[in-house]
């Protein structure tokens, strides 16, 4: 007891300090548990959870676009692919870098691989025996290519590796019957964009870009480490102009990895999924058949392509029924369709000619001098006509028709039928360019036309004295003084005066409908209304003669060779110069008696040949679109036909 | 009172001992007690399965001298029937053959057909698998496609010296390689999670979007011939489809032939050209 007592009493100081350093480092580490497991509790509960969690975002396939009638023109077909599951390889992985580790241990130490290439190895013997066995049942000899498969490993180990892209059907179906259900091999099925037409209409449909960072909404973990599938974004034609709606809605999963950062396997594993959502589908103005006999006639007797635009619109729509520039590409590979030798920077292949080609309209502008000079008065439907001799002289120059012999006296009518050069030089001298450029811009040739189509040419030009005056310099003119050569040079459509065939197209179809002015549209609507914008507001009689002249010229004229036996039409031919080029043009439309269809046809000359006209060269090509319309309107029986239209 | 519990816990020990044994056997070793066990037990199925053909024997040694002149002249008239079919084959055969030679294509392959008697069949793996008393005696091969009067039945995944054990067409681990009748696009067959006694059924992926099924006007699936299946056998009905989440393709179920879950009688497709 005394002992006990002695024990309490003499206490050694330095054992207090002693007490003192427990007391106090327990305290610091109650401090730090306190800290970490109440203060900051949500903090490290985040970064595990941003730690153990791994989202992947994978895009929706794109909406479909149709042909009027819904014949699909882009769509998308499944990619079949033989991928490997590296989540499910982590013990033999394991496995297998411990036997390169085992290989390599009789070597020097300065000869041994270190462990980044042992894992290398590892990875690449454990897939490649998985290869073999698809080879096997394929009868191929792929190998696995060393450096993606790491990269991978590295950047993308969540998604599924793909060993073989875009199989066979029947390789596919070898495959989904001979692999294991269970196994790490997987056929695994992707979209992509599918041409079912080839080169159609390449320039207003468009084409893709690879889109490597698509975004899920509405869906959690964007603070999380992500591994993106690539999508896809419009980049040209209707593809980038509806990229809203076609791009589908992304899909995303949240999985659960292991510290390797391997999913955990089962359905634990998978904390959250959406799967993605197909795009909206898009339904087009075109019609595929006379698509198809467009691009036919756009080409040449050997198959080559001519250079050159097409369009043909719906009179009462404004909706386009065929759109061809060409030279045109492969959408889906963006392979110029050009001849290996050919220039493809020079060759304009990427240029929709349609709505961005810029041309002289030639004489088919003479449509618009000549109901200028009507309603100026300067013409008389019945009376006025003019002979020619096979010039025309302004001021101390000679303006040539293309007829040198002179096509004798004509009416406003025979002057349209023939293209009389000289008829609308003294006419549109005797007007000027100011009424003249008045009734171009009726017709909208001073705006684009506003069709749902990227990069349209957005600044046409219709030489005038304004005009002249105020860009001489810019387009380096000799001056920016006006003189009758230049009003004489417009009214047949030369000089300045610049336009897209699409534009010629609405001035047609406008015409057609003794209207001004055609908003075209790419898109279908069954709905859309016909259009009814501002009359051209001149007595039937004056009309009439415009009608009549264009009809002789698509009957016996110069427009002769775009007539179809059985349907009564009218056209416009025209020869126009750019630079050493001549541009072969040919507008019309059909049938006289109820207008439904507009044709504007332009083709690219060579340089330096002068026997290039739209009479010969462009007509055929109107006659073909015109032809394959009639043949479909004659099999569509029972259509109701309006014939109240103007 | 120490050795009294260590003698208690010998049992529990020996038990450990052999678990971790049979843990660190080599895999070899392993998959050669299996199959030994399997061996082992080979006999006792087929003689039960001798046993049960015994049985039926038995009972149609019951049945009247009428009843068997009146089965007797159905089996007649059957006889007859498939004697008319099988000339019409050795003719179509034959024009098959000429319109190959005349198109240069590549022979069809050809299997030889080996009929087996199902010789167990487990209730717990009712719609998995089966078991056939014919093994490696019979030259059977692993992955051969397994049919009957109705279509296919499934395929052989293990091959035993007098027994081979089929993976069943409505197991969840089977899948195919299938067409829809009438079209060449390839879809996958997959069977579902049948419970035992229920009517079998299967899914169905990756069909293009223009073909479509309901239960009122469903469509035939057929093997594709792409596979180790000879083209054209039915595997079951499509009585549904709908959109998958991407629009790429339909999804839908299939209904099997009821008659799976009856079967005695199977013929096995062994390839004679394995290599083809």
């Amino acid at each position: 007891m005394s002992k006990l007592i002695e024990r309490r009493t003499h206490r050694n100081p330095r054992l207090l300090v002693f007490y003192g350093a427990i007391i106090a480092m327990a305290a610091v580490l109650a401090g730090g548990l306190i800290y970490r497991q109440l203060l900051n509790s949500g903090k490290y509960a985040e970064r595990e959870r941003i730690q153990s969690l791994r989202r992947v975002v994978s895009p929706g396939p794109r909406g479909n676009i149709y042909d009027r009638e819904g014949r699909v023109l882009v769509g998308n077909r499944p990619r079949f692919s033989v991928t490997l599951d590296l989540a499910e390889l982590r013990s033999e992985l394991s496995a297998e870098l411990r036997a390169v580790t085992r290989n390599y241990a009789s070597l020097p130490e300065e000869d041994r691989p270190n462990y980044d290439q042992r894992l290398r190895l590892a990875r690449v013997s454990v897939a490649q025996r998985y290869l073999d066995q698809v080879n096997t049942i394929l009868r191929r000899d792929e190998q696995v290519r060393s450096a993606r498969l790491n990269n991978h490993f590295n950047y993308s180990l969540l998604l599924p590796y793909v060993l073989l892209d875009d199989l066979a059907p029947g390789e596919y179906a070898r495959l989904i019957e001979r692999l294991p259900v269970n196994s790490p091999l997987q056929v695994y099925t992707s979209s992509t964009r599918h041409y079912p037409y080839g080169s159609l209409a390449a320039h207003a449909l468009g084409y893709i870009g690879v889109n490597t960072n698509p975004e899920v909404e509405d869906f959690p973990g964007d603070d999380l480490r992500q591994f993106k599938m690539k999508g896809a974004f419009g980049r040209d034609g209707l593809e980038l102009v509806f990229d809203d709606q076609l791009q589908g809605e992304a899909g995303g999963a949240i999985y659960l990895v292991d510290p390797a950062g391997f999913k955990v396997p089962g359905s634990e594993g998978t904390v959250d999924k959406r799967m993605p959502v197909q795009g909206r589908n898009i339904t087009t103005s075109i019609d595929l058949d006379l698509q198809q006999a467009t691009e036919a006639a756009m080409k040449d007797s050997e198959g080559r392509d001519r250079i050159g635009a097409a369009v043909a619109l719906d009179i009462r729509t404004g909706e386009v029924l065929t759109m061809v520039s060409k030279p045109d590409y492969d959408p889906l590979l963006r392979v110029p369709n050009l001849a290996p030798e050919a220039d493809v920077a020079k060759s304009g292949v990427w240029l929709n000619r349609v709505t961005q080609g810029q041309y002289p309209p030639g004489s088919t502008f003479k449509i618009i001098t000549a109901l200028a000079g009507l309603r100026a008065g300067a013409i008389e439907a019945a009376d006025t006509k003019f002979t020619c001799l096979g010039f025309y002289r302004v001021g101390n120059r000679n303006f040539p028709c293309h007829n040198r012999n002179g096509h004798g006296e004509r009416d406003v009518r025979g002057a349209l039928r023939d293209s009389c050069n000289v008829f609308f030089y003294k006419y549109g001298v005797e007007i000027g360019p100011n009424l003249i450029s008045a009734e171009a811009q009726r017709f909208g040739f001073n705006h684009s036309t506003g069709i749902e189509l990227p990069h349209e040419f957005g600044s046409p030009r219709i030489a005038d004295p304004a005009w002249r005056k105020a860009n001489w310099q810019r387009f380096r003119l000799a001056d920016g003084v006006w003189r009758d050569g230049d009003t004489a040079n417009i009214a047949i459509g030369q000089g300045d005066t610049l336009i897209t065939p699409l534009q010629a197209a609405c001035m047609v179809a406008s015409f057609a409908r003794g209207q001004t002015e055609t908003r075209p549209s790419i898109l279908h609507d069954p709905k859309r209304p016909v259009q009814n914008t501002a009359p051209i507001a001149l007595p039937p009689a004056d009309y009439n003669a415009v009608l009549e002249g264009m009809e002789q010229c698509y009957s016996f004229g110069s427009g002769r060779l775009s007539r179809v036996d059985g349907l009564r039409g009218a056209a416009k031919t025209g020869t126009a110069q750019l630079g050493r080029k001549d541009m072969a043009w040919v507008v019309a439309f059909a049938p006289v008696e109820n207008p439904r269809i507009a044709v504007a046809v332009v083709l690219e000359g060579a340089e330096d040949d002068n026997s290039f006209g739209g009479g010969t060269f462009a007509a055929p090509v109107v006659q073909a679109i015109l032809q394959a319309w009639k043949d479909k309107q004659d099999r569509a029986t029972g259509q109701p036909v309006n014939l109240s239209m103007r | 009172m120490f050795p009294k519990r260590l003698d208690h816990a010998r049992p529990f020990v020996t038990l450990s001992v052999i678990l971790l044994a049979w843990i660190f056997l080599p895999l070899g070793a392993k998959v050669f007690t299996r199959a030994s066990f399997f061996e082992i037990q080979a006999p006792l199925v087929v003689a039960d399965s001798f046993v049960r053909d015994l049985q039926d024997f038995w009972s149609n040694k019951t049945r009247s001298k009428e009843e068997l002149l009146k089965a007797g002249r159905e089996v007649a008239g059957l006889v007859a029937q498939y004697e008319y079919a099988t000339q019409q084959n050795a003719q179509l055969q034959a024009e098959i053959l000429r319109l190959e030679n005349m198109l240069n294509l590549p022979p069809m392959p050809a299997f030889r057909l080996e009929p087996a008697r199902v010789a167990r069949r487990d209730f717990s793996a009712w719609w998995q698998r089966l078991i056939i008393r014919k093994g490696e005696n019979y030259n059977l091969t692993v992955g051969a496609p397994v049919v009957f009067a109705g279509g296919v039945v499934g395929r052989i995944t293990e091959v035993h010296r007098y027994t081979a054990v089929v993976d069943l067409v409505t197991s969840p681990t089977l899948r195919l390689a299938a067409t829809v009748e009438g079209d060449t696009r390839p879809v996958s067959y997959q069977g579902g999670l049948n419970s035992s006694f229920s009517a079998p059924r299967g899914t169905v992926d990756f069909v293009p979007l223009d073909i479509a099924a309901t239960a009122s006007a469903p469509k035939r699936l057929v093997t594709s011939g792409m596979g180790v299946f000879p083209p054209g056998l039915t595997i079951g009905e499509i009585t549904s489809l709908e959109l998958s989440p991407d629009g790429l393709f339909r999804n839908g179920e299939v209904r099997l032939d009821r008659r799976l879950g009856t079967l005695t009688e199977v013929t096995v497709l062994i390839p004679l050209n394995p290599d083809e």
